[in-house]
């Protein structure tokens, strides 16, 4: 690769790599997390944060890029200089932050930016003089840039061992609450992994850690190409044979074993966070097929959501509930009056507006979202909904006299009710239903013609999306057991929509990575809870600017998404309207119903 | 695709003769619902007589300067969508950073007591910071965030503006603090100025002042100046436009700077109106603004005035003037029920918006 | 095929019915931990009690929950208690130095929890403190509605003491509604509810008052009090508004309200409402010699950074904190150790949450089982017992005395004061500023019982 130009590029990487120090100094990462420790008392997070802009500089830069129909690659001795050279850079401009606050008169930068303290500063410094600090980030971060540099030159096969085992290592670390807790829920000891001083992993542990993380990566990578060698030596005659048949199945049943087990395994706290997970699944699955499937951007769907909540909470609170109504139902006769109740609201909702088109049918939703949450909070329907002060006395569902209040039981009434979403969610999108669905999606124009009703399907499709919402309501409502109207608020959408952006839209397995990730991680980590909406606005444009089809993409969605909606939509507007609408009637024989 | 609403109407009123008077039956039901009921609150509780004309009066100037600070925001979500056809979701944060930028030099030159020794000079070096702050969120935005989203669906940029609109909230709260701040005004405008016998606090004098003169400007701007026109060239079509010889990537960004001023503006009427600063204070304003938008018919300027000035109306009038009649409990609380509902009305009898159905003010 | 994998599902949900059913009963038996070493030869008998004991090893330090608002907006609400509970740590030697002291030989470690002031803020972190067998107590809630029915009934079932430096709402020790293990030190809303009516009515002879309040449970909570009180006094409400928290423009909400003619209007909000309140009601004409009341949610430095001279004249109830003449010179000490350590407070329940913390650790005193090798053992139910019979404990917002339905109180009274701004003590110019008005108040006086 050109020599100057690889230059210029670790600058450039150098230089960002220096403002997203800065950044994460400046919003309040750095302080937040100085105080929970990865690995011993030296590998804090905080300091790992330092080190991330640095080291993502100097991987960026030498990965391989094509230029000019080639593909370029460096080699890994350059690297080291190259990342190291980012690395520096990075390194001194965050010096250079922190000599602007030491020089200016005291207090000025703090004044403007609360985040920057005299701690602050000594937690960057490393917790030594700031000059010896500053000297010790630059070189770390030189190091750290180095290292990244490295890892991005080096062959596949080693450096995905060496990720594994730094990404598991740190993920132990991060999770030390949940798993220390979990851990001694089984009898196991934890002193030689866990820390009891620091509550990050011991050295040892950190070792041992990151050499079963690599060397598992290894022997699966192995295992993986032989499997495939296997394959190319004799392919399958037919995918979907007869032979594989029962490892689907036991693929099945094995991932429905351990699901089952999970709360048993972890234990009450992290049975709650994945109960948590469950309703946001269940949210997420009915605005999947809304969104992904209908291509209706609904940005008020935690209007169902709260009338999925307050329904059940109205239907089935005990007396002095805070509402003046009382009948006094069991969850589960509740719920389908329920999703009746939230079907006919999606109905009535939908009705009027879903002729409107993305951008407009997007602020109206807004509105009903927005229109829910006023409501619910109203003095004017207090008597019923409880007002301000909300509803309590919400009585947990049983069966046969199980309660499903503690978190373990919960998880599994939502992991059944996932279960039901989600097969249901699947039969759709394979159904006639669902290709009505896609057609319409990809050009709704094109579907009327070829006769496809679109407002019956949208309307189908916001029915649907409804009936499911308000069933994750009525869950959050039992979990809970008592309702405030401060839990409607629109970030409910957003954290619904954010769910299947990061999974992929239309994709169910994108809709359970999309949960586990978003609502899952937060709950383990309490310390990201202050950043969680940072965090969830940073994941949604990088998800639309590097990987629009999202994680686990849904195969037809991504082709979609890949292609030029420029070209398509030039030639649906070029498409005389007269013409269209000739060949519609005529063709068809009239108007599809 | 701004045409998608507009082509609905011809083509299904020629061709879908049979799918029609159900949905136009339940469209004109709702209607006429929502009208009757608002006539029937607004006659009760005109007759139950507890509202004075003045205060009746007061609303309105409370409404008209409300809805000049949305026109304001909701001139810069027109702009962006007229040339780019997509909503600049966080729009609202281009405006709380104008807002944050001039605080800090406010501050200052409070401290200094140069504000209220030169008022003028203070206020205009306020708006030039402000609008250089929410200038600069905004084309980094362009740059960073849409930019590179030109060519794709319709839903990726707006999800991306949505990510945009959280991630600049929280950055703002992590850098600034969540809490909302005092906002230092100068004295010269407190009180209000008696016009046509009507007395109008000095600060609402100037927000609608200000928003006539910006919306009037931009008018000119767009119709008159070369750069206008370039920039309806490019709504037109921006591949026409660039074999035209015309710089497509720099009449987006001239579009962006533009919002950014108006919002920049927006951003100090709000300060010396409402005194406060803070993180979120855009998230509201903006939602509202886009509302204003949508209901005037996004992409017009003489639209997002009327927009705002009718939400600004409807908020401040409307709980009063409709729901006191009813006897409900807490009417403003549910004001933006009112203003919402009147959006979904306006919609489904004119979706393009009040003025968005003829495409001939389209920026 | 279709009907087999229909077949599938259904053998599926049922298997995963009979294992959470399974599973249920395996749990609902137990609850809370059980230790027993280190407790011979003493009355109590950690296998058997109800709830058991938490049991630390030697040298384990004592792990105690909290589960306050430290992110979001309210942050300066919970981060306040969480420095008072600190500073509660670093006096258990008896001075403040910014060294933690000890409890009975073990170091004290707080594991922090974040209630989010939400219903599901307290329902996740009481869930995960209550899952974690080696924490003692929790400190908690900032807000009343992650307790009310969520961190008080998960906390209660597993036999761990939940004591809220802030929580003020009436429901919570309402005895229909107590949970046996929730306590408060922060007074209890009912009684601010009436001194603030009684103000009204008797100091300041209004008959009419309009009332406004911003969604919150606290505000709805004071304004439904301050309508009850207020009208047995035989004043009348002329009208009860509410507002969002996040509106900035109140003109129209004031002149609308102005026309039902109230002599003073009611808010017990936060801020920025109650400042942008006071701004813009000079703006409406026909307010013009109407008196604004907030109540402690309004009355914070920001107020008067806000509304600046547009404050002056609004009145302010709070409680005023009346530490007895043997912790007099403790508060100084307080007071400078806090201004040291963590600047000035961001909230008025710092005070509250110190007492919060020093009221268990009295009791844990009393009932912790000390074992011959340093270990400790604190039996659940005895410690909730313990804490319960609280009398005269010397504590910086006043002398405390725990009722049976957990409100940790003054014995006489609370007292609660009226202030007229911008003479308030939360006011950073005039901290030494004096009530124009204060009434003291037990529970059962408020109530009229």
């Amino acid at each position: 690769m050109d020599g100057t130009a690889l230059t210029r590029r670790a600058v450039r990487a150098g230089l960002m790599g220096g403002v997203g120090i800065l950044y994460v100094a400046l919003v309040g990462m750095i302080q937040a997390f100085s105080g929970t420790s990865l690995i011993g008392d030296v590998a804090t997070l905080a300091r790992l944060l330092i080190l991330l802009p640095p080291f993502i500089a100097g991987y960026v830069v030498v990965r391989p890029r094509v230029q000019g129909g080639e593909s370029m690659t460096v080699a890994p001795a350059r690297a080291l200089t190259v990342g190291a050279v980012s690395g520096l850079i990075a390194g001194g401009l965050t010096a250079v932050g922190i000599a602007l606050v030491e020089i200016l008169p005291e207090d000025t930068v703090r004044n403007i930016f609360v985040a920057v303290t005299t701690q602050l500063i000594k937690i960057i410094a490393f917790d030594r003089s700031t000059v010896q600090g500053v000297a010790i980030l630059i070189v770390l971060a030189a190091a750290s840039g180095a290292l990244g540099g490295f890892l991005g030159a080096i062959q596949t096969r080693i450096r995905r061992p060496i990720a594994v085992g730094i990404i598991v290592v740190l993920l132990l670390g991060m999770l030390q609450d949940v798993f220390r807790v979990a851990l001694i829920q089984l009898g196991v000891p934890t002193a030689w992994l866990y820390s009891a001083r620091f509550g990050g992993l011991t050295y040892l542990g950190g070792v041992v850690v990151f050499a079963v993380g690599a060397a598992a990566t290894i022997v699966w990578a192995d295992r993986l190409r032989q499997a495939r060698a296997q394959d190319e030596e004799e392919p399958a005659p037919d995918s979907r044979g007869v032979g594989q048949r029962p490892t689907q199945m036991l693929i099945a049943v094995g991932i429905f074993v351990v699901l089952a087990l999970l709360p048993v395994l972890l234990g009450t706290f992290l049975s709650s966070v994945l109960g948590r997970v469950g309703l946001f699944l269940l949210m997420g699955l009915g605005l999947n097929i809304v969104v992904g499937y209908a291509g209706l951007l609904d940005l008020g769907y935690v209007a169902f959501f709260a009338v999925g909540a307050y329904t059940t909470g109205v239907l089935t609170a005990a007396p002095n509930s805070g509402s003046s109504i009382h009948v006094g139902l069991g969850f589960f006769e509740a719920a389908p009056i329920v999703i009746l109740i939230a079907v006919i609201t999606g109905v009535i909702i939908g009705g009027p507006v879903l002729r409107l088109r993305g951008d407009y049918l997007a602020i109206v939703t807004l509105g009903f979202g927005e229109i829910a949450r006023v409501l619910v909070t109203s003095d004017w329907l207090k008597p019923f909904l409880g007002g301000a002060q909300g509803l309590i006395g919400i009585p947990a569902p049983s069966i046969f006299g199980f309660s499903f209040r503690d978190p373990q039981p919960f998880y599994y009434l939502a992991l059944a009710f996932c279960a039901v979403a989600g097969f249901i969610s699947w039969r759709l999108a394979t159904s006639r239903v669902g290709r009505a669905w896609t057609a319409m999606r990809e050009d709704e124009q094109v579907a009327e013609a070829m006769g496809v009703s679109t407002v019956k399907y949208k309307l189908l499709a916001f029915a649907c999306g409804a009936g499911i919402g308000s069933l994750s309501g009525a869950l959050f409502a039992v979990q809970i057991g008592s309702l405030a109207p401060s839990s409607f608020s629109i970030l409910i959408s957003i954290q619904a929509l954010a769910i299947i952006i990061l999974g992929g839209m239309g994709s169910i397995p994108g809709v359970i990575v999309g949960g586990l990730v978003l609502i899952g991680l937060p709950g383990f980590l309490s310390e990201f809870q202050e950043f969680q909406l940072l965090i969830y606005g940073a994941v949604l444009v990088t998800i639309m600017l590097l990987r629009p089809q999202g994680l686990v993409p849904n195969v037809r969605r991504m082709r979609e998404l890949r292609e030029d909606e420029e070209a398509q939509d030039q030639w649906a507007k070029d498409l005389d309207a007269d013409t269209a609408r000739a060949f519609s009637a005529e063709s068809l024989g009239g108007p599809p119903a | 695709m701004a045409g998608a609403a507009r082509e609905a109407i011809p083509r299904r009123a020629v061709g879908r003769l049979s799918g029609l008077p159900t949905r136009r039956i339940i469209q004109w039901v709702l209607g006429v619902a929502v009208v009757g009921g608002a006539a029937l609150g607004a006659s009760k509780t005109l007759a139950l007589n507890t509202f004075s004309a003045s205060a009746w009066r007061d609303l309105v100037v409370f409404g008209i300067a409300q809805g000049a600070i949305y026109a304001l925001i909701a001139l810069g979500y027109s702009m962006v969508y007229g040339v780019l056809r997509m909503i600049n979701f966080a729009h609202g944060e281009v405006f709380m950073a104008g807002a944050f930028s001039s605080y800090f030099v406010a501050r200052t030159l409070d401290h200094s007591g140069f504000l209220d020794d030169n008022p003028i000079i203070s206020l205009l070096i306020l708006l030039l910071v402000a609008m250089a702050g929410s200038v600069g969120v905004a084309v980094l935005l362009e740059r960073v965030a849409y930019r590179r989203l030109r060519s794709a669906t319709r839903l990726v940029p707006l999800i991306t503006a949505i990510g945009a609109s959280l991630f600049l909230q929280n950055t703002a709260r992590g850098f600034f603090g969540a809490q909302t701040r005092g906002y230092p005004t100068p004295q010269i405008l407190g009180g209000s100025w008696t016009i046509f016998g009507v007395p109008i606090l000095r600060a609402q004098v100037i927000v609608i002042v200000v928003a006539l003169v910006s919306v009037v400007g931009l008018s000119l701007f767009v119709a008159r100046t070369r750069t206008g026109k370039s920039m309806r060239a490019v709504a037109e079509d921006k591949e026409i436009a660039s074999l035209m010889g015309i710089d497509v990537d720099r009449v987006i960004v001239t579009t962006f700077v533009i919002g950014g001023m108006l919002a920049g503006v927006a951003a100090i009427l709000f300060a010396i109106v409402f005194q406060v600063v803070g993180p979120f204070m855009g998230f509201i304003p903006g939602i509202k603004a886009f509302t204003a938008a949508v209901l005037g018919g996004i992409g017009s300027i003489a639209g997002a005035a009327l927009g705002g000035l009718l939400l600004g109306l409807l908020e401040s009038v409307g709980p009063s003037l409709f729901l006191t009649g009813f006897h409900i409990p807490g009417p403003n609380q549910l004001r933006d029920v009112i203003a919402f509902a009147i959006l979904v009305l306006v919609l489904i009898f004119r979706p393009g918006g009040i003025l968005g159905a003829g495409d001939a003010e389209k920026v | 095929m279709r009907k087999s994998r229909w077949l599938t599902m259904v053998a599926l949900v049922g298997v995963l019915t009979l294992v959470a059913a399974a599973c249920s009963k395996d749990n609902g038996g137990g609850g809370g931990s059980t230790g027993s070493s280190g407790t011979s030869g003493s009355a109590i008998n950690c296998d058997t009690v109800q709830f058991g004991c938490v049991v630390y090893g030697p040298g384990e330090p004592i792990r105690v929950g909290t589960l306050l608002a430290i992110s979001g907006d309210v942050a300066t609400l919970g981060t306040d208690s969480v420095h008072g509970v600190e500073l509660a740590i670093d006096h258990l030697d008896g001075k403040f130095d910014a060294t933690p002291g000890q409890l009975l030989g073990h170091d004290v470690t707080l594991q922090q929890e974040d209630d989010l002031c939400s219903k599901e803020g307290g329902q996740s972190g009481a869930t995960k403190l209550a899952a974690d067998p080696t924490i003692a107590f929790v400190i908690g809630t900032s807000c009343s509605s992650a307790a009310l029915g969520v961190a008080d009934t998960i906390l209660s079932d597993k036999g761990t003491i939940l004591i809220s430096p802030s929580n003020t709402a009436a429901g919570l020790t309402a005895p229909s509604q107590h949970q046996p293990f929730y306590l408060r030190t922060a007074q209890n809303d009912a009684i601010q509810a009436k001194v603030v009516s009684d103000f009204v009515f008797t100091k300041l002879g209004f008959t009419k008052a309009a009332t406004i309040h911003d969604e919150s449970p606290y505000a709805a909570g004071l304004t439904g009090g301050f309508k009850t009180f207020f009208e047995g006094l035989g004043g009348t409400v002329t009208d009860e508004e509410a507002i969002t928290s996040t509106d900035t423009d109140f003109k129209p909400l004031l002149t609308s309200i102005a026309q039902t003619h109230p002599q003073l209007i009611y808010l017990p909000d936060f801020n920025p409402a109650c400042a942008l309140i006071a701004i813009q009601a000079q703006d409406i004409p026909d307010l013009k010699g109407v008196a604004l009341m907030g109540s402690d949610g309004c009355g914070a430095s920001t107020f008067f950074d806000q509304a600046g001279s547009a404050g002056d004249g609004f009145y302010l109830s709070g409680p005023i904190a009346s530490p007895g003449s043997t912790t007099s010179s403790l508060s100084d000490e307080y007071n400078a150790a806090y201004k040291d350590q963590f600047g000035s407070p961001t909230a008025d329940f710092n005070t509250n949450a110190f007492d919060a913390f020093n009221v268990v650790a009295e009791a844990i005193k009393k009932v912790a089982i000390q074992g011959s090798d340093g270990s400790l053992s604190i039996p659940r139910v005895a410690l909730k017992d313990a804490v319960f019979q609280t009398v005269d404990f010397p504590g910086l917002s006043g002398t405390l005395t725990c009722i049976s339905t957990g409100d940790c109180q003054a014995p006489g009274a609370v007292n609660i004061g009226v202030y007229q701004a911008p003479d308030a003590p939360v006011n950073p110019a005039t901290p030494d500023a004096k009530p124009i008005f204060n009434e003291q108040l037990t529970l059962a006086e408020a109530l009229g019982q």
